[in-house]
This record gives structure tokens, sequence and C-alpha cells, in this order.
């Protein structure tokens, strides 16, 4: 009761101060990761991503992104949710405390437009539709091609590292990034497939789904598929991506930096009030 | 037409009561063709006795009508039926449709709405049941959803999301973890409470000795419920992970009655026997998967009453459940990297350290989603396996710090080769051989429950949204349905007007099924 109280004088009387904000700068995160692996992984699981007993707070799951703002976040926190098993936190922690929990949720929800890396946009514009061949597999604004992920809102959807690691490791999670509970039916990571239909005619693709009875790609060409496995000889999956590990050999380091310099800015940044409330 | 089963519903209250001295092997509360108890039986075999849809016909089944739960998030619940209704509960809030066209009949809500994951209810004595997020518990009548009683919690801690279970007519219900998990008895007649058994010993309990140090964090959470043994008088339940779940150096010992199966005189509430499956656990193994299944069998040349788990820490284990003593056990899973084997007690004999969670993170295998989890098994006695959601690839259990008790988590492991794939798969109990193995195309974790059907049918639905049909004794794919998201609860199955259905809660719908109704014949009726 008392820090309901507490709530509505500090509204009354700063209207400002009413909607506290994350703490700022290296050390509040890494303060708040403490406190946060401390006293929330129980529930809400590593980084966020969900654990045993709660939901994500974190996902790169594009539907769960900025859900809840900054400030509406650390408000739950603090005064935890009626009707759940959500604990009013600042009964136990200070409103610094919280302040820095607010920063580790906030990194870990920024994505790579929160911070785009540096570097000449313009010349990685045009490694990305030259030199790196970037388009023979992706689209940005309905120009390139569709058998890749569409990178148009790449940078809204992924942090800098994530598009790094896309860039520079083979083996790289498209979702799930420490989440154990995921919030819908995830998409396919794009595995390269080989079809053989009853007729005998072999088609190479990109996968988009699959279920025990059917599968669904994109052929080389662009074109969608969907077959019944009953229709088909043989679905050949292979784990990993067609897409090249090696960015950061096969372009020069100038290159490689302003080809990230351009992915970090392809998007559109959400209102920071989050969407749908 | 749709008055039919409303006139029948007085006949079938009267029947009811004339049932024949109860054993595991009859159906249970639930008359045939109803489900009125989460696992439509006292021996928990989730195994229907109706042939309507069989093999050869399940190919026409197909969806009859779809519930929408508003405001729900992925439901975890197993809806019940009982003249002509289906009962859906969640905290605070119970739905009652019409289980032939899925049209409202009533609904109870209870301010604040909640998402928790709540898993179902029981119909008894024109009565449903379920806990409120302010620690009452509350009977409505069933058949206009007003109010019968409402009492707080005896010791005022709100009720799990366990499914409240009726059985020799009592009302079980049970507590989390925080600071001990406990089952409790009501009258479900009254709401007078009953009696009240701790998970966590109390220190006037021989098993106080099996902790050290920080027992006052205590654990045991009870989340999942049980099953009921009429000759031995007694509940046979699982209990959860001892606290804190993944730091076991600030708590030596055993830790009882964590991660056990125990045994609890229904009429007195005292424990009878227990047997912990994963003794001193860091990983959050509940024992509390599957729900334990009573079966009478000859075992080894003998008639013996067993009982069978299918475990979240990978093991397979068969108790005589006169006296919790272990008969035999196996690994169910080619991936476990924490123990080699069970001895002849049934402990698990540890590998290393156990795969103990560590700051840069202990590959584990099982992970701590488990090896199987909460949604149902069902044994056939048809094909005589035991068929269940196994859960192949690991975990990476981190730690916050080395600090004594410091908090902890788990991801899926990274790399391709552990991640986790579900497997359909079969075993024959008696000998732990695995009589079918079926790996899902797409599959996370935990993964729907299962039931099987007296034609030989096994509905085995997809984590990820098919609704699926299997040949129980091949394996073979007979029927599948889209539902379009996660399926993480247990179906159900009943008979309405002659005609039987099958049901399931997928994301945040119920989806039912059955077969067509028969084709009229030109300008008649059918």
């Amino acid at each position: 009761m008392r820090n309901v109280v507490f709530a509505i004088v500090l509204i009354a009387a700063t209207p400002a101060l009413a909607q506290q904000q994350p703490a700022t700068g290296a050390q509040a995160v890494a303060q708040g990761k403490a406190l946060y692996d401390q006293h929330c992984t129980a529930c809400h699981g590593a980084n966020a991503g969900a654990g045993e007993r709660a939901p994500a707070i974190v996902s790169t799951a594009t539907s769960m992104r900025g859900q809840r703002s900054d400030a509406q976040l650390m408000a739950i926190v603090k005064n935890g949710i009626p009707g759940s098993a959500m604990p009013a936190w600042g009964n136990r922690l200070s409103d610094g405390d919280i302040a820095n929990i607010g920063a580790f949720i906030h990194a870990l929800r920024g994505n790579a437009l929160d911070n785009p890396l540096p570097g000449d946009v313009a010349r990685g514009e045009a490694v990305f539709w030259g030199k790196g061949g970037c388009s023979s597999c992706h689209a940005i604004s309905g120009r390139g091609s569709v058998v890749g992920p569409d990178l148009s809102n790449i940078a809204a959807m992924r942090k800098s590292t994530a598009i790094g690691d896309a860039l520079t490791k083979s083996e790289h999670r498209v979702y799930g990034d420490g989440g154990v509970h995921l919030p819908s039916p995830p998409p396919m990571e794009y595995e390269p497939v080989h079809v053989v239909t009853k007729s005998g005619q072999a088609i190479d693709g990109v996968m988009r789904n699959q279920d025990a009875w059917s599968v669904q790609f994109v052929s080389l060409d662009g074109k969608l598929h969907s077959f019944d496995r009953a229709d088909l000889r043989s679905v050949t999956v292979k784990p990993g991506s067609i897409m090249p590990s090696d960015y950061d050999k096969r372009l020069s380091a100038d290159e490689f930096r302003d080809l990230m310099a351009f992915l970090t800015r392809q998007g559109t940044k959400p209102s920071s009030s989050g969407g749908g409330e | 037409m749709g008055i039919k089963h409303f006139v029948l519903f007085g006949l079938v209250l009267l029947a009811v009561p004339v049932a024949a001295q109860p054993s595991i092997n009859s159906v249970g509360p639930s008359p045939s063709g109803e489900w009125t108890v989460y696992p439509g039986s006292y021996n928990s075999q989730r195994h229907s006795p109706l042939k309507q849809v069989t093999p050869a016909n399940v190919h026409q089944l197909q969806v009859k009508w779809v519930y929408h739960v508003s405001n729900s998030r992925e439901l975890e619940m197993t809806p019940v039926v009982k003249d002509g209704v289906m009962y859906i509960a969640q905290y605070n809030r119970m739905d009652a449709i019409d289980a032939r066209t899925g049209n409202v009949i009533w609904r109870y809500e209870r301010p604040p709405a909640s998402t928790a994951a709540y898993r179902g209810t029981s119909v008894y004595d024109n009565k449903v049941f379920l806990a409120t997020t302010d620690a009452h518990l509350v009977a409505l009548d069933a058949r206009s959803g007003g109010v019968v009683w409402d009492v707080a919690v005896d010791g005022g801690r709100r009720l799990s999301g366990m499914s409240p279970y009726i059985a020799k007519d009592k009302l079980i219900v049970g507590v989390l973890d925080q600071p001990d998990g406990y089952i409790q008895a009501y009258d479900p007649k009254t709401g007078k409470h009953l009696w009240t058994w701790h998970a966590i010993p109390r220190p006037d309990d021989p098993e106080y000795k099996t902790w050290s140090g920080n027992t006052k964090e205590g654990g045991g959470a009870i989340w999942m419920s049980g099953s009921f043994d009429p000759e031995q008088n007694a509940i046979i339940w699982g209990t959860g992970q001892p606290n804190p779940p993944y730091s076991n150096e600030v708590r030596e010992g055993d830790n009882l009655y964590s991660d056990s199966i125990v045994a609890i005189d229904i009429d007195t509430g005292k424990l009878k026997w227990h047997f912990q499956t994963t003794p001193h656990d860091q990983h959050d193994w509940d024992a509390t998967s599957g729900t334990p299944v009573l079966l009478d069998a000859l075992y080894q040349g003998q008639p013996r009453k067993l009982l069978l788990q299918a475990n979240r820490n990978g093991f397979f284990y068969v108790l005589d459940r006169t006296n919790g003593k272990f008969l035999r056990g196996n690994s169910f899973i080619d991936d476990m990297n924490w123990a080699t084997g069970l001895s002849p007690e049934g402990r698990p004999i540890l590998l290393g350290d156990g795969a103990k969670p560590s700051v840069k993170g202990t590959m584990t295998c099982p992970s701590t989603a488990g090896a199987t989890n909460w949604p149902s098994v069902t044994y056939s006695p048809v094909t005589k396996w035991l068929y269940f959601h196994a859960v192949e690839g690991c975990g990476i259990n981190f730690r916050a710090s080395s600090t004594p008790g410091a908090g902890t988590s788990y991801i899926e492991a990274p790399d391709d080769k552990n991640r986790w794939v579900s497997h359909i798969r079969a075993i024959d109990p008696l000998t732990g051989k695995r009589m079918l193995d079926i790996t899902e195309v797409r599959s996370n974790h935990y993964g729907p429950g299962m039931l099987s059907t007296a034609s030989g049918l096994l509905f085995a639905p997809g984590h990820f949204g098919h609704a699926a049909m299997l040949d129980a004794r091949t394996g073979k794919s007979l029927w599948h349905f889209n539902t379009g998201d996660f399926i993480t609860a247990s179906p159900i199955t009943y008979m309405l007007d002659g005609k039987q259905y099958f049901a399931i809660a997928s994301g945040t719908n119920i989806f039912t099924f059955g077969l067509p109704d028969a084709v009229p014949a030109a300008g008649g009726k059918p």
C-alpha cells in the first residue's frame, strides 16, 4: 500500500518523475545484469528470453519487441502484476537498482538502429548491390532477390552483432538468442533444400517451412513451391546456410565496415511508446 | 436435436453413484464416454474405451467447432466434459460451453484476468472447481456458473495451476514451492479443509535430516495432479524440484521429498511411501512429468501392481505402487550426460559432478526443459505400450557467479547437433524396450500430450500445431490438421448424442474434431 500512495504523490507533484527511466552507461547495464541474474532468471530465463515460470521480456521475434516501453516495464518491476506470480520488486530493491535492471533490459531489447555502426553508408550500399553480391539472395525496399531473408527492416529486428555474425559465422541463430519459450511457431532458418519430384524433376531452393506431410521452399529463381511429401521422391534439407560466412575476408576491412554501416541503418525505428497498447 | 443431451443430464446424475467397487482399471470417476477429471481416469492411462473413430475411418475426421478463449495465453489446459457441457478452466475464470456446438452456456469471471498457466478442472456432484489468484478455492454450480462455495485456502497461499482433482469424495489441490509445496484435501460439498501434506519435511519428520543449510528455501512444488489407487486408498503424486533449483551446494543431502513420487493416504493425508527420482537435484527436474500411470500386469511372471513414469531427468521408472519399491528403469533418451544409469535401488549413478551448472555454462543433456515434461503420456492396453514425447538434445546451464546459491538459468544448446528435437516414442514398460520412434519434423520442447483409444488410434499432436492421428501399433500417420499455433496441452475424447469427439487446446483456442454427419438423402432429414 505504501508505495501506491507514494506513486500518487509523485504523479501529482512532479509529473516528469512519474515514469522512471532506465539508467544509462555500461556500468549500469553490468549492475543491472548482476541484479537480473540474481533475482529474475529463475522465472524469466537467461537474457530475459523466458524461463520455466514466466514469459520473455525480450525476444528476437518482432511481435514481442517493444510490446511495452522501458517505463512501462520498470513500473511492472516496481509494482508487480496483480493476479500473477510477479512480485512488486519496489518492496525489495531501490529505485536505483530498478533503473539498472531497466538499463540491462534496454540493452537487451536494443537493436542495430539504436546504435548504427560507423562507416561510409553510401559506399556500403554500393558494396551491397555490387561486389558483395548480396542482392543475388536478399532484397531491400522491393529491389533484389526473394530467395533469402528480406533485409529492408533488418536493423530494427537484429542487433549489430547478430548482423555481423550472419556475415562471418557459419552457425548463427536467426531466432531465439537465449529464449526458451517461443511466442509462436517460428519460420524456418532458410536451409538449402534439394527436392526431386515423383516425375523426376529436381529443384534446388531455400526452405520456408515444412511439416510431416508437406514442404514449402523458394527455388533459386525466386518462385515459391508447396509440395505434399507424397508427391516427392526425395527431400534433402542440408543443415546450415548457403549464405557465405567469410565477408570479413572476401571484402576489404573498409568495405566490410561500410557494408555494416549500411546494413545497421536499414529499417524503421519503432515508436518509443511501444506499439499496440 | 440439441435438446437430447440435456434431457440425458438428470438420468446420468442418478446413475453415477451405482458404480461397482472401484479399481484402477475401472474408468475411474468418468462414466464411459465422458471425461470428468484431468487424466480421464484414476489410472491416468489416458486410454479411452471409445471405438467409433477407427484407423479405417479416421481419415474422414473434420473440425466440428473452434472456441476462442479470449484474453488467454498459450493454453496448457485439458478441458473436461460431462452431461454435454465442456468446462474450460483458468485462474479466476471458467467457460462452460456446449460440447456439441461450442456455444457458450455460461461464463464465470472474477477480476483480475490472469494468463498464468492453469491446467483444468474436475466435475463432481454438479460442481466444477477452480483456484483464484487471491488464494481462494471456489466451487461453481456446473449448471449455471453460480458460486456454491468460496473459501480462503488454508494457510493463505495461492493454489498452483494444477487441475483440482476429485477422488473418494475429496477435492485435491496443490501449492507451489515458495517456501514449500504442499498437497491439500477439501470437502467438495462444503469447501471444508481436511488435511495438508507438506512436500518439505518438518523438524519432526525423519527425512528432515536430508537437508542441510538453507532448507528455508524448500521447494517441492505441487503443480501437476496425479493418480488415485482405490485399493491402496492413496493418491499418487509427483513433487517438484528443491530450491534454489540449480545451486545444490547450499542444501547438502537428498532434499526429500523434492523430485519424488509420493503415495498419500487419501483419508488422513499421511505419507505411505515415497520414491525420489532425482536426489539432490541441480537441474529443476520435477517428478511431475506425464502423470504417474497405474498398471496391473504380469511382471516377471508375477501379477504386480505397477506404477510407470517417464521422468523429466531422462529415466523411465517402474515401481511397485504398493510400497514405492523400484523394480526397473532405463534411460529413454539417446543423449544423456549427467548419469550413467540407475542403481539397483533406482538411484541415478552420476557421471562426474552430474553436469553441475557453472559460470561459463555447462552442457546438460537432457536440458532443464526436460527429456519429457507435463504433457500427458498414454498407456494402451491394445498394444501394451506406453507413449510419450521424448525430447533429445541439450541445454546450457549457467550460474550468475560462483557465490553459493547464485542465481542461474538455462538456454537451448546453440550448436545444431544438440538442439531440441522431439520424438513420439513408445516403449514396452515391462522391458523398457523402444517399440516406436517418430522424429517430429519441427519441434522445440515439451510437446503436447497424447491419448489412445480402444480402436487402436494414437492421438499424438505435434508441438508446432498439427493435430494428428496415428496407428498406435505402426505409428503410421492416418490424419492431420494444422491448428495454426503451438500445442502444449493434452487431448481428450468424449461421446455425445452417439458421436465421438476429440478435443485439444491449441494456442488460445479449443479445437474439436469428429466424423462427418451422415449425408442426408435427397429431400429428407438424416
